[in-house]
């Protein structure tokens, strides 16, 4: 439910403009008021906890996540007293090693996705918010076409179109197709926001004077309409990051997400809560701790950040 | 589009369904699971058409017919797959064959012990040379319509499925019959794909239907079929009435049918009822006063179960132990073999490694299928050491595939003697799109994997079929096979028969002229029994050549409610036989 | 305003027009790439050609644009265009009429909605105004951290745990407590029941509801908290009103139209978890059967459903954007 189109909305509409000229003061404010909260610095330590698991697997565990002995199936979890920390899963995978390695796509994916999503948004944005005119009417209805087209369909629908394009077995091929379509659908409501920003940037003080004492286009765009939205929008990022790794775990459940032989919390997650009724609870509880974990410790970040590029809600 | 022809138990939940032909993923299923009869039909060659019928007409109902006092329960039943029509002619899953069992009555039923037909709307059922058929139909019967059950009522459904255009699910059954090709059309595809009709169907009806007097039909086929008379109580066989053809859309919603039940009402995708019609004179009745079916599409009605709700289920394999376990639970549990294989199949045509024997048997002999199915599929499949299911079907033996043992050892010697797999490569393993199936050759794969350090990736595809028939597969793949009627030669010449001698046979690429003979000296044997031998040397030359590695055979599982008493399951369908279930009291 | 209103109402057609095209394009484009479902009808038999283009006809799919590769099929599309205008929307592969499907199966999914709308409601509004009240204090973490632990759940991990563990128990207590048919055992039924669809969405719908209102709570408080520093509370205080009239008619009320029209905003959103909703508890809805459509490569349902719901989108759109120009004079349209 926490798709980052909504998330990006939902905060469109409490978006105040901060008043502030220039990035500077703004950035260095909100360092100083991030530091003084020790809720936030928690968060930040354990989404950095997780980025590392996902760039350096190797420090966590030596088992491959691909090698599976049936014989080995459904070996509760061991801790430090056996070769399974966490057990194994009902085909004889390591348990640890599949949450271990399932942590890199799972993150990658959000990454990109956001990342891509805010590029786009806020170019679009930038540029509808900025000129009016048929670049506003023509961006605008292709944000209201994607708008109106659910996420999920267009995931199935695109996702199916595109499956018998083989992309690889590396990480980057198998979340390629999930974080396009994702993407597709997730730029509108950065855009939205972006040039809701602009228009009422555009129309303040400082901005009609750079205009009349003649700044080209692009230098007022850069210099004083993008500071603005950029500070806000990245107070966006980390909500929006979790919000992609739990719709990585709704795909997963639908069987469109990331592609195997890759594992992903969210292949993990929906394998897990199969077997939950089961006495194999923990089959569910590890992946879904480690995806709590990331999400709340990422939520916590975006509301810091928020609050702190925010001065109206200080 | 993946609903194809599937075979799923009826109530009885997902069991065989998902494991082998749900999804319609990869499954060779032609879905005739309603024709299970064991050699010829009682009346067969019987001589003289209307002396002497054997052991049908007379014998009327094996045990469990119901002249027991009718119950006023509902039964309340599940129904797993999409059920998107209920006419006979277009019916081919398990679930509509399932319904149907009970709205409408064939020729002839079977025994659902022995699989042996009887004659049921059927007097009698004769022929001389296996190719003339005389059927000869109980006076007086009538559809829930008032409409009489005579021979245009069969001759009129026959020749609906028959005609192309009508595009049935249950055509290409009548291809044995006379007159069938001249009812079909020509068609020419250009390379664009444009269709254009080069010559429309030149009949409208089966030339080989002759309807010789109101109770009397005869049936010409285009070759001697000794088991004609067995395919008769498939739902394709079933008769309609005049009103249906009429109006066949709204028929396959409320059908007319001339069984026990009637239907009451259908909310597609919701629910189905069906209330005893009180018109019914035979024998075979339920004995209790309605059943409701409840669609559940895929998603299991195993906590309705358990909440009391539904009468059958099985519980998903995540909860199979703890149901098992439970003693008070355990003890309301049926089971019984199925007859679907579940096989790997090899690209053949690719040539290295796949056209080595030596590879394939490295493959067979690194699956560990004892401990998979135990893990994956709990009760639901049992491992396969042949091609044709043991006992099930004449003919059918355990132990006929040697390399069918799980021997890592061996494996790996196999692939050494092999070659060797190429460094570098990875193994993929083509199936349908389906979740069940996907766990299952997940870990066939770590298997593979494990012992012969082959990497692997799967490649779940809803266009198996397609692929699979214009030879689009690199790697080897998942096949299974439903057997149309229950014959050790049904499930050898469709799958490796028929090949071109170089280029193999389309599925497969397999040939083997030794096999060809072995099969062809079958069809020629006089006599059943003979055939059967035949036939069973065909296995024996397919044994030899090792094409495809026989994995698994579908087992039928079902949980009762304590109100429910005399379960058995239809040893096709895995269906729980409606007329013989009784309700305690 | 009238003028502002009629430009509004054709850039919403133009908007339904060109998500029809886009979506007979994606479906289309998909037949092509996948082969047409009417082969998929014959399962593992080689159909004759005959058979075949009578399915195919039967399906609709009988124009040989669809075995083209980057054909974009405009004839077929103009044909259903032209339909659509005089309320035909056509049938899916089995000769059901879209709007006859729609008609079953869209009263669950509003039922369904109807739930989760408000349970975002009542828990947005509450917890979201508490939270600003007491902002800064334990209260308001404590309910933002507990929001976010409910958002990062998946929803069917939270469905499949009630159906499977929590469903049966607590469905056979309340039968034997209130009787079979009483109220309460309905509501803890596993499975959706068509006998009674109203009380049988209720827990599957509060569930649903749960993970989405994170996202509310955190709507309201922001709003709320932006009401706190205005100045017409301001004014309202120093005019010596009571705080709880303040609260009330001040902050409460004017938080409200921005969650309001997020609301609306939120509804495709919503159809996701519907499908996955649908699909656990089994209640025959507009996400199941969409889901199917995709998979069937329906074309005629798939594009048939999303129009229908893509009118109702853009008209919660325009009311949403004409409730912005009305309120918000800060906006400007030029």
């Amino acid at each position: 439910m926490s798709d980052p189109s909504v998330s990006a909305l939902v905060a469109e509409e409490t978006a105040t403009v901060d008043r502030v000229q220039g990035g500077g003061s703004l950035w260095s404010n909100a360092w100083r008021t991030l530091r003084r909260r020790p809720e936030v610095i928690v968060a930040a330590l354990v989404a950095l906890f997780f980025v590392v698991v996902a760039a350096f697997p190797r420090l966590f565990t030596s088992q491959d996540p691909q090698r599976c002995d049936i014989s080995n199936s459904g070996i509760r979890p061991q801790w430090f007293s056996g070769p399974h920390p966490f057990g194994t899963d009902i085909a004889g995978c390591d348990l640890l090693a599949s949450v271990v390695y399932g942590a890199r796509p799972s993150l990658l994916l959000a990454f990109i996705v956001v990342g891509l999503s805010v590029l786009i948004g806020v170019t679009l944005g930038t540029l509808s918010g900025y000129y009016l005119g048929w670049v506003d009417t023509a961006i605008s209805r292709a944000v209201e076409v994607f708008l109106v087209i659910p996420l999920l369909l267009a995931a199935l629908l695109l996702l199916s179109l595109f499956r018998t394009v083989d992309t690889g077995s590396s990480v980057l091929g198998s979340i390629l197709q999930p974080a396009l379509v994702l993407t597709a659908f997730g730029w509108m409501g950065y855009t939205r926001y972006v040039r809701a920003n602009v228009l009422e940037t555009k129309n303040l003080d400082y901005v009609v004077a750079a205009k009349v004492l003649g700044a080209s286009d692009l230098r007022i765009m850069v210099r004083h309409v993008l500071p603005n939205a950029i500070g806000t929008v990245t107070a966006l990022i980390p909500t929006a990051i979790a919000g992609v790794i739990s719709t990585e775990a709704v795909l997963a459940f639908l069987g469109i997400g990331v592609r195997p032989p890759a594992v992903s919390w969210g292949i993990l997650i929906s394998n897990g809560s199969e077997r939950f009724t089961g006495d194999s609870q923990y089959l569910l509880l590890f992946p879904l701790g480690c995806l709590v974990l990331t999400v709340l410790a990422l939520v916590v970040l975006g509301d810091g950040l928020r609050d702190a590029l925010d001065p109206k809600l200080r | 589009m993946t609903r194809h022809v599937r075979l799923t138990v009826t109530a009885v939940a997902t069991v065989a369904a998902l494991t082998l032909t749900a999804c319609g993923s990869g499954s060779d299923d032609s879905g005739t699971s309603g024709t299970s009869a064991a050699g010829p039909a009682g009346s067969g060659q019987s001589g003289a058409g209307s002396g002497a019928a054997p052991a049908g007409s007379g014998a009327g109902a094996p045990a469990g017919g119901n002249d027991a006092e009718v119950s006023d329960a509902v039964v309340k039943l599940v129904l797993n797959q999409d059920v998107d029509t209920l006419l006979p002619m277009d019916s081919n899953v398990g679930d509509n064959i399932g319904v149907l069992d009970v709205i409408y009555d064939g020729l002839v039923r079977y025994d659902p012990k022995t699989s042996k037909p009887y004659n049921y709307v059927a007097q009698d059922i004769a022929t001389k040379d296996n190719k003339v058929w005389t059927i000869k139909i109980k006076d007086g019967l009538t559809f829930q319509n008032g409409e009489p059950v005579d021979a245009a009522a069969f001759a009129r459904s026959w020749n609906y499925s028959a005609y192309g255009p009508n595009a049935v699910a249950n055509n290409y059954f009548f291809e044995r019959i006379d007159g069938y090709e001249p009812m079909q059309g020509e068609y020419e595809e250009d390379d664009a794909g444009k269709v254009t009709v080069t010559k429309e169907p030149t009949a409208k009806e089966l030339s080989g239907l002759k309807i010789v007097d109101p109770l009397t039909l005869e049936v010409t086929l285009t070759a001697p079929f000794a088991g004609f008379s067995t395919m008769l109580g498939y739902t394709g066989f079933f008769p309609v009435a005049k009103a249906c053809i009429d109006d066949v859309s709204g028929c396959a919603v409320k059908p007319i049918g001339n069984g026990p039940f009637q239907v009451d009402q259908w909310d597609q995708g919701q629910k189905l009822t069906a209330s005893r019609w009180d018109g019914y004179t035979l024998p075979e009745s339920p004995a209790f006063t309605g059943i409701e079916w409840t669609e559940y599409a895929g998603k299991s009605s195993w906590p309705d179960f358990q909440a009391g709700d539904i009468d059958v289920s099985a519980p998903p394999p995540a909860l199979w132990a703890q149901a098992n376990a439970d003693p008070d639970l355990s003890s309301r549990k049926v089971e019984s073999p199925g007859a679907a294989l579940t096989y790997i199949g090899f690209p053949l045509y690719k040539g290295k490694p796949y056209d080595n024997i030596e590879f394939r048997k490295a493959i067979s002999m690194a699956i560990d299928r004892k401990t998979i199915i135990e893990k994956i599929l709990p009760g639901q499949a049992v491992p396969a050491t042949s091609w044709v299911v043991p006992d099930g079907v004449p003919g059918g033996k355990a132990g006929t595939c040697e390399w069918c043992r799980f021997d890592p050892a061996a494996a790996k010697a196999a692939l050494a003697k092999a070659g060797g797999w190429p460094a570098g490569q990875t193994l993929t393993i083509h199936l349908g799109k389906d979740e069940t199936s996907e766990q299952y050759f997940k870990a066939i794969g770590d298997s593979i994997k494990l012992n012969l350090g082959i990497d692997y990736k799967l490649d779940p595809t809803p266009d198996f079929f397609d692929r699979r028939s214009s030879r689009g597969f690199t790697g080897i793949f998942r096949n299974n096979w439903f057997p149309d009627y229950p014959l050790n030669e049904n499930y050898l010449a469709p799958v490796y028969g028929g090949g071109d001698a170089k280029k193999g046979n389309k599925n497969l690429g397999f040939y083997d002229a030794k096999f060809e003979q072995a099969i062809k000296a079958g069809d020629a044997a006089p006599n059943l029994d003979e055939a059967v031998v035949k036939y069973a040397d065909a296995e024996k030359i397919l044994a030899a050549d090792f094409p495809t590695v026989p994995v698994s055979f579908s087992q039928n599982v079902a949980f009762y409610s304590e109100r429910l008493d005399n379960v058995v399951l239809d040893p096709f369908s895995g269906s729980v036989e409606l007329r013989l279930l009784k309700i305690k009291q | 305003m009238g003028r502002y209103l009629a430009r509004r109402l054709l850039q919403g057609l133009l908007t339904l027009f060109l998500v029809i095209l886009l979506l007979h394009l994606l479906t289309t484009w998909a037949i092509q790439l996948n082969g047409n479902p009417a082969l998929a009808f014959f399962g593992d038999r080689v159909p004759s050609p005959a058979q075949y283009a009578a399915v195919a006809e039967r399906f609709g799919l009988g124009d040989p644009c669809y075995a083209q590769v980057g054909n974009p099929c405009l004839g077929p599309f103009v044909t259903r265009l032209g339909d659509y205008l005089t309320g035909d929307f056509g049938t899916d592969l089995r000769g059901r009429p879209v709007t006859d499907i729609v008609g079953t199966a869209a009263p669950n999914t509003l039922r369904l909605f109807a739930v989760v709308t408000i349970t975002w409601l009542l828990i947005g509004m509450t917890l979201g105004s508490v939270a600003a009240r007491k902002r800064g204090r334990l209260t308001d973490h404590g309910i933002r951290g507990l929001s976010i632990m409910i958002d990062a759940l998946p929803v069917f991990v939270m469905l499949l745990v009630y159906r499977y563990v929590l469903a049966v128990p607590l469905y056979t207590w309340a039968k034997d407590t209130f009787g079979s048919n009483s109220t309460v055992a309905l509501l803890f039924k596993p499975s959706f029941s068509s006998d009674h669809p109203m009380i049988t969405v209720i827990v599957p719908g509060i569930l649903l509801g749960l993970t989405g209102s994170a996202a509310f709570i955190r709507l309201v408080r922001a709003a709320q908290l932006e009401n706190y520093n205005s100045e017409h509370v301001r004014t309202a205080r120093s005019k010596g009103l009571t705080e709880r009239h303040v609260v009330l008619f001040h902050i409460v009320r004017n938080s409200s139209i921005p969650v309001a029209t997020a609301v609306g905003i939120v509804f495709t959103e919503a159809l996701a978890g519907a499908v996955i909703t649908e699909g656990v508890m089994n209640i025959y809805g507009m996400g199941g059967v969409l889901w199917k459509a995709v998979r069937d490569s329906d074309v005629s349902l798939v594009v048939g459903i999303v129009s229908l719901l893509a009118i109702v989108t853009i008209v919660v759109m325009i009311l949403v954007d004409l409730l912005y120009a009305a309120l918000d004079p800060r906006i400007r349209y030029e």
